[in-house]
């Protein structure tokens, strides 16, 4: 908010074009507070003016003027404030006083400024103030741009750092090793600060010497003060450095053979004279090898983390060493290709090319045969229900239509006699969720009940858990509506985060815990009645989260690894626009960025991202895993199917972990030869999959004619 | 392309008026004339909420076509829901509202005729109505928050060279319509879920005045004269119990006026910004939703959006003078021509159908075009080529 009036000059008055007001003498307005302003107006009633803008009256500025403001520039700390001074002078650098002059920030998160043009620092940065003089409606009424502007460069640097600490050290320093440093630093807004150079130095080089990189090389015993510095502040520890006791470093790998993508364990330990283990050893780990002579140019093939951790992406001879100061171990370990490469092999279709197919699911009907709903997206708001008994022959038996424009998402209830079609686009603007009677497809599916209350605007998602459904209302929370009665569904529970500006996008639960997808706030774990955490239906309870920082995050798939027991959340992004590719799909078929990322989460409080599986130039969207095996539908990259046995690290798609993919073409789709694969789901021996242009496809995979043909890059 | 029929079949034919309307036929001194053909092309951009598009229909000697479809948005598997759209003043940026995001809504900036793509901002939750002020450049938009709880929401003030949210404040629950004076120095708004109508300072950034509407304001008798209360009354204060919901106003005439569309209502209530009161209030039929006031100030045309049809008011006598059944169902948004000749109207339609821009003449009061164009037509703004 931003007002600022100058006094206007006795000339302006005689002036046949301007109206002036009676009340002329306006100085610059003292601003209330802009919290006691707000209150005022909120306090205003039926005819209450307060606040009324009868007694401003417009004038003049005649040709030539100018509006000038002091001063031009500007430097704050934060929490400083400042007053910028607006004058408009005509052409004889009179003064005219009475014109309004609208001042305003740029980013008002930084810098605030009130009608009089004064000014806060609220963060660091640099800060654009404009200051402007609206124009008068006779003034070239077809240019909307303010009369007179000018703008006030601000600039607030980061606030100076309070304190830093060298922090993480081991309990004993060796002479010989090396160290990773790390310092923790603090401004005096008690802002954790990861953008100001620490620099370090040690009062005897000849014992520890930083190594210019963030690192110290402990050179020989003795003792030194490390100092670590961040702009005024400085911090120092005294280290004592000790010989090395280490006589021998012994590395060990969990297998001297191994698959691509497969993760072998390497340890290493310090001994000493007497053969014991030397506690707090720095130990490096490194990697070197050869791929095999077969893979030309392979980049780079293999990676070993700092825990041990070591996973190759091209088969090869690979030497992995181990460094603790003078020591050195190294243990060889030979990759052989994974070869899990399957063929994918088209089963059936059952196309819609009339309009987009969102979200399927399959399942058991109580006869005993195989059915399919999907939805439709952008359309005429109905889901199909579908025969997949016969794969090969996907037959049509029945069509549910809503008032919706889009039925984005199907599920059915572990029964089989339950599907939830959520709603989007309702004439009405009263969306939310169907519930559906699938209990005899082949006689028909009838509607039992509709739920809008509180699911306005628009269901997105749902899911069916133990006679509840899980439904997002208005991608701003789930709602936990029981379906107990299906004819008469009602609401028990809601859950929804606090962060700031938080919006979700989709829910999946599994064993009492729902894992929801948010964006910027990443995935989610509410315990529903599953995790003992005291969470119900009725009562969820928020168990841990996991955000990555490009707050692309559409899908989780929570999977406990059958090969491993260890537990994964399976986190898909969806990213539009790709570029400007497919910004306008009149121009080219959409395409997506983003991937799957891994996260262990074996124990809530700590989740760790691990691995990724990226295809190139594609992007995901839904996803399914079983029997170690996942199944992506990756939108243009159409649909993959990837080993996720083992332990999980690095990058998957590299790792030759790919079992096949399928990419739907079909001349009569809605867009001809377009994949764009939305939903998979693996059913009886088939992998069944959703495709935005072209409906409903079933798939099998094979193994290979040839086993020994390699499509794609060797591994 | 998509092209109506040819202009003079579809216009010569005289609308249905709607069933049990009588009272409400074109009056005499109002239809006299048969429709004349424009003599001009009208352009307009027009927003279809459910298919992510803005078309822009060129209406003129040869009729009405669909000439250019724009997608806008940036989720292709994701309905991101154009809402509002209006055009700067000199016509040579347009601006949409994107009501659905993550979960904010944003305002994205195009150049008119290019259709070339400029810029966006992020501003509240379901961004709609919004308006630029020619004297400052600056652009309100209302955060309707539709589909929240009903909480007081906000409107947004964005510097369109930079497309930068400079201002968000708080002006009620579910604010809809937003409509600037001309010298771009109050901005007036309704606020849905409170059965008000705001001024808004438009330099300050602030809500300057309230005033109730409906039996809510005969409540505060400590605020005197409403005007509003008294002359719902005078009217048989049908809906004197019932939420008023107010959805539209229109810009400030060179008196001084608005007219308010209340959606649950069922009235049109003329507020005299000057004086602070509700002057007349005008029963229609179900659901008024959107309006506009002619360039003479004397017509006023209405969507009724629970009763499938538009109303055109003769303002000095405060009468409806025709009432005409749409095509589709759910008319939204109206725009009348800078001349006065020909009002644009688009109609939703439901579920599949398409979104339609129904094209009526303001003299003879009949529709005199239609064109489809993508799902759930809504937001409409002329534009005037130079």
């Amino acid at each position: 908010m931003t007002l600022f009036r100058t006094r206007p000059p006795i000339w302006l008055a005689l002036a046949a074009t301007i109206v002036l007001f009676t009340a002329l003498p306006v100085t610059a307005q003292e601003p209330a507070p802009e919290k006691a302003d707000a209150e005022t107006a909120d306090q205003t009633d039926g005819a209450d003016e307060a606040g009324s803008g009868d007694d401003e009256e417009e004038v003049s500025v005649p040709p030539g003027a100018e509006l000038q403001v002091s001063p031009t520039e500007l430097t704050l700390e934060v929490g400083d404030k400042a007053s910028l001074a607006a004058t408009v002078v005509d052409e004889d650098g009179e003064p005219i006083e009475g014109v309004d002059v609208v001042f305003f920030s740029r980013n008002r998160r930084r810098l605030g400024v009130n009608p009089a043009g004064e000014v806060e620092a609220h963060g660091p940065g640099d800060v654009t103030v404009i200051a402007l003089v609206p124009k008068q409606v006779e003034d070239e009424p077809r240019r909307a741009e303010a009369l007179l502007r000018v703008e006030v460069e601000v600039t607030i640097p980061n606030p100076p750092v309070e304190s830093v600490e060298i922090v993480d050290l081991p309990g004993a320093f060796y002479a010989g090793t090396h160290l990773p440093l790390h310092a923790r630093v603090v401004d005096i807004t008690d802002v954790v600060r990861d953008n100001v150079d620490v620099t370090y130095s040690s009062s005897d080089s000849a014992v520890a010497a930083p190594d210019g990189f963030g690192g110290l090389d402990l050179v020989e015993p003795g003792q030194t003060t490390l100092t670590a510095t961040a702009e005024d502040a400085s911090y120092q520890v005294e280290i004592t450095v000790a010989p090395n006791p280490t006589q021998r470093l012994e590395l060990t790998a969990s297998a001297d053979e191994a698959r691509t993508g497969d993760v072998v364990w390497f340890e290493a330990v310090g001994l000493d004279g007497d053969g014991n283990a030397v506690d707090d050893l720095p130990v490096r780990f490194l990697v070197a090898g050869q791929a095999a002579t077969r893979i030309l140019a392979p980049g780079a093939t293999a990676q070993i983390e700092q825990d041990g951790a070591f996973v190759a992406e091209r088969s090869g001879i690979y030497t992995v060493t181990a460094l603790a100061g003078n020591h050195s171990a190294s243990h060889p370990v030979r990759i052989t290709p994974r070869r899990v490469n399957k063929e994918v092999e088209f089963v059936g279709q059952g196309k819609v090319s009339d309009r987009r197919t969102s979200d399927l699911w399959v399942w058991e009907g109580t006869d005993g045969n195989d059915y399919a709903i999907t939805g439709t997206w952008g359309a005429e708001g109905h889901a199909y229900v579908w025969d997949v008994t016969n794969p090969e022959s996907i037959v049509l038996i029945d069509a549910v239509r809503v008032d919706a424009r889009t039925v984005n998402d199907v599920k059915v209830s572990e029964d089989g006699r339950v599907a939830v079609i959520s709603r989007e686009g309702a004439s009405n603007r009263k969306n939310g969720f169907v519930v559906l009677d699938v209990s005899e497809p082949q006689v028909g599916v009838r509607i039992l009940s509709r739920f809008d209350d509180q699911l306005r605007g628009g269901v997105h998602n749902v899911f069916i858990h133990d006679e509840h459904v899980y439904a997002l209302s208005n991608g701003r929370r789930f709602d936990v509506i029981s379906i107990e009665d299906p004819t008469q569904p009602y609401r028990v529970g809601r859950f929804e985060l606090e962060t700031p500006g938080h919006s979700i996008h989709d829910v999946w639960v599994v064993d009492g815990v729902a894992f929801t997808s948010n964006w910027d706030d990443g995935v989610v774990a509410i315990d529903v009645g599953g995790a003992g955490m005291g969470g119900a239906p009725n009562n969820p309870v928020q168990l841990g989260s996991y955000a990555y920082p490009s707050g692309w995050n559409h899908a989780a798939y929570p999977y406990r690894s059958e090969s491993t027991g260890k537990f994964y959340v399976f986190a898909g992004d969806e990213a539009f626009p790709y570029g400007e590719l497919g910004r306008d799909p009149r121009a080219a078929p959409p395409r997506a960025a983003g991937w799957i990322h891994v996260i262990a989460w074996d124990d809530w409080e700590n989740p760790r991202e691990v691995a990724r599986y990226q295809v190139p130039e594609a992007g995901t969207h839904n996803l399914w895993i079983e029997d170690d095996i996942m199944y992506v539908a990756y939108y243009n990259g159409g649909l993959r199917v990837v080993d996720v046995s083992g332990e999980l690290r690095g990058d998957l798609y590299r790792q030759g972990r790919e079992i096949g993919m399928f990419m739907p073409f079909d001349p009569d789709a809605l867009v001809p030869n377009a994949p764009f694969v939305w939903g998979p789901q693996p059913y009886k021996d088939h992998i069944f999959f959703s495709d935005w242009h072209s409906g409903l496809w079933a798939v099998k995979l094979k193994d290979p004619d040839d086993p020994h043909r390699i499509i794609g890059e060797p591994h | 392309m998509r092209t109506s029929t040819s202009w003079l079949p579809s216009w010569a034919a005289p609308v249905a008026l709607v069933a049990g309307a009588a009272t409400v036929a074109p009056a005499p001194g109002r239809a006299e004339t048969d429709p004349v053909p424009p003599s001009r092309n009208y352009y307009a951009y027009v927003c279809a909420e459910s298919e992510d598009e803005v078309s822009l229909i060129r209406f003129g000697p040869s009729g009405v076509e669909v000439t250019k479809t724009i997608t806008v948005g940036s989720f292709p598997a994701e309905i991101e829901g154009p809402h509002g759209i209006n055009i700067s003043a000199g016509g040579r940026y347009w601006y949409v509202s994107i009501a659905h995001g993550n979960p904010f809504g944003s305002i994205h900036k195009y150049e008119t005729g290019t259709d070339e793509w400029l810029g966006d901002v992020k501003v509240g939750m379901f961004p709609a109505t919004l308006d630029i002020a020619a004297t400052t450049g600056l652009l309100f938009v209302v955060n309707s928050d539709f589909y929240g709880d009903h909480v007081p929401s906000t409107i947004s003030v964005v510097e369109t060279s930079s497309m930068t949210e400079i201002a968000q404040f708080t002006s009620g629950t579910m604010p809809h319509g937003a409509r600037l004076s001309r010298d771009g120095r109050k901005l007036y708004s309704v606020n849905m879920m409170d059965d008000e109508l705001v001024e808004v300072d438009a330099l300050r950034f602030e809500v300057g005045r309230r005033l109730k509407l409906g039996a809510k304001a005969g409540l505060s008798a400590a605020h005197g004269d409403h005007g509003d209360h008294q002359t719902a009354a005078s009217h048989g204060g049908a809906h004197a119990d019932a939420a008023v919901e107010p959805s539209w106003v229109t810009p400030p005439t060179a008196d001084g006026l608005v007219y308010i569309t209340a959606l649950s209502g069922n009235a049109i209530y003329e507020v005299d910004t000057g004086e602070w009161k509700v002057t007349r209030r005008f029963d229609t039929p179900a659901g008024p939703y959107n309006a506009a006031v002619g360039p003479d100030e004397s017509l006023l045309v209405v969507t009724y959006k629970k009763s499938d049809s538009i109303g055109f008011w003769d303002l000095e006598t405060g009468s409806e003078v025709a009432r005409l059944a749409t095509t589709r169902r759910i008319p939204h948004g109206v725009a009348i021509t800078s001349d006065g000749r020909f009002s644009l109207v688009t109609v939703e339609g439901i579920g599949g159908e398409p979104g339609v821009v129904e094209v009526y003449d303001n003299g003879a009061l009949r529709r005199v075009a239609q064109i489809d164009i993508g799902k759930q037509a809504g937001g409409i703004a002329l534009w005037e080529p130079n």
